[in-house]
């Protein structure tokens, strides 16, 4: 896009994920429309929408669930694919598997991914003190709270070490307070393990709070209509003047009407 | 602490209580009764003490109830070893599925009953054809269970697995399989309780030996209480399976144990 002069965001980040030309069509109905954008390592982005433009649509290609049109996704520079690159989804749905334990739920992408058994018991440690669960290390989801359930579920991600994490408003279905815990939680692991992090949310106040840069879609067929830097000290403050003035600005230019 | 016991004894003496009412009230509706129509329990009792005495057929009780069950899992084993990898085949790929469903669709709705004239015409009056009996009663529920249960696996648990790269073959046992466990299970309790209401029906029309061979023994020989204890037998032995089984699914699906 533009040069380290003229963009001071980019000077000194390393390109993660490079999205060239995005395209998406499901039969004649364009949905996604040559979108190109990069993720930067260690990057924690959000990406915002007016509902129906497409975030489903947009995650499903990039975690390769479903198949892009048109475009290329490269990551570190070579075409992305689950055999290469680890990318991890948490979905709006909370997905716990029902049958296995906290602790073998965070084991069980380690497990697929057929690590040194090992390395498996380092990382279910570290993870289970990230998200404060070692407690409830021998519970099954059904015993926990659903908020609870969330964090088994991100924990289960972060431990593979993604890539990209792709999350498609995890906190959707959670009550405000429950959601400002974990807001400040996953921005903790995010930090404490230097991943790369890509937060689809309708929800702007969310963005603008976690995000370190904030992509907006434009309504269908989508385009990343803008980019919006979020410069402000963490932890953040809901009332901060300019915390206020991103979150009207942000919600002014996400509007279609 | 008198609530608490309470509370714990309740189930038990609630179970106990509604066994010894049923008891009373067939010893009162027997005492106005022909005990020809029908016996007490006192004398339905006693037979059952004789039985236990005196073979039938050459055979004690307990090893009529012995030849029943060695029919019924003889079956039931056949029937889990066939009957659920191909109700899991069927649910997890569509080509698998629109090749069976069709004949099995068909297979489906004929009552295993029916199969006894023609099982007997080609395995005998012997143990092959009450084993085929319980194997069709038994195959086509565990086919169904697993076939459903595999369909309604939910799609958001795959594709976590997918999100983590896990190829069709781990989806397939590390997700699917579990996660229809719970419906399997039911299928195996269903299964063995259509198994063991078979084999009566296969030993009434035709058996030297068996729980079956005991009623219809006690209708020849016109005694009501042996017919009875025969009845009764099948209810205990039934529901000892039943619960061996349900037990067998507490142990195995630990994480269910909060909702049964």
């Amino acid at each position: 896009m533009e040069t380290a002069a003229t963009y001071p965001y980019a000077a000194n980040r390393k390109t993660k994920v490079q999205v060239e030309n995005l395209t998406k069509c499901y039969g004649d109905l364009l949905v996604l429309d040559k979108i190109n954008f990069e993720i930067y390592q260690g990057e924690l982005l959000c990406i915002v929408g007016p509902t129906g433009c497409g975030k489903t649509t947009f995650l499903n290609c990039l975690s390769q669930f479903i198949p892009m049109t048109e475009g290329s996704i490269l990551v570190d520079g070579v075409p992305a694919s689950p055999e290469i690159h680890n990318i991890a989804f948490v979905f709006q749905e909370v997905s716990a598997i029902p049958w296995l334990t906290v602790e073998d739920n965070i084991r069980f992408g380690l497990r697929i991914k057929r690590l040194p058994e090992a390395e498996i018991e380092l990382r279910t440690e570290r993870m289970l003190d990230l998200v404060g669960l070692r407690k409830y290390r021998t519970y099954y989801p059904q015993q926990l709270s659903a908020s609870m359930e969330q964090r088994v579920v991100i924990a289960r991600n972060f431990a593979i070490n993604p890539d990209l994490l792709l999350m498609d408003e995890p906190y959707g279905q959670l009550d405000v307070k429950l959601r400002y815990y974990l807001e400040d939680e996953l921005i903790r692991i995010w930090k404490e393990l230097g991943s790369t992090v890509a937060f689809i949310t309708h929800n702007i106040e969310e963005a603008i709070y976690l995000a370190e840069r904030i992509l907006i879609l434009s309504p269908k067929p989508s385009t990343i209509k803008e980019e919006v830097i979020v410069d402000l000290p963490r932890p953040r403050q809901y009332d901060d003047p300019e915390f206020v003035r991103l979150r009207e600005y942000v919600t002014e230019r996400i509007k279609w009407w | 602490m008198i609530g608490r016991l309470g509370k714990r004894l309740m189930p038990a003496a609630l179970t106990t209580g509604s066994l010894l009412a049923f008891v009373a009230f067939w010893q009162v509706v027997s005492l106005y009764t022909n005990p020809d129509f029908l016996p007490s329990p006192g004398r339905v009792w006693d037979e059952a003490v004789r039985l236990f005495h005196t073979p039938v057929g050459g055979k004690d009780i307990l090893a009529h109830v012995g030849f029943s069950l060695r029919r019924v899992l003889t079956a039931y084993l056949w029937a889990t070893v066939l009957g659920l990898p191909l109700g899991l085949c069927m649910g997890w790929n569509r080509t698998c599925e629109k090749i069976v469903s069709p004949i099995f669709e068909l297979l489906r709705p004929i009552p295993p009953i029916a199969w006894i004239p023609i099982a007997i015409l080609w395995l005998g009056v012997a143990e092959g054809s009450k084993v085929f009996i319980c194997f069709v009663g038994s195959f086509v529920i565990l086919v169904l269970n697993s076939y459903t249960g595999m369909r309604y696996v939910d799609p958001l648990l795959i594709d976590a697995a997918r999100s983590f790269g896990a190829s069709r073959r781990q989806q397939f046992f590390n997700v699917a399989v579990p996660a229809c466990l719970p419906s399997i299970f039911a299928g195996l309790q269903n299964a063995l309780s259509m198994a063991w209401m078979c084999v009566l029906a296969a030993e009434l029309v035709g058996a030297r030996e068996g729980v079956g061979f005991i009623i219809i023994q006690g209708m020849d020989l016109n005694r009501p209480p042996m017919i009875l204890v025969g009845m009764i037998l099948i209810g205990i032995v039934g529901s000892l399976l039943a619960a061996s089984l349900r037990w067998a699914e507490r142990a195995l699906c630990p994480w269910r144990r909060e909702l049964v």
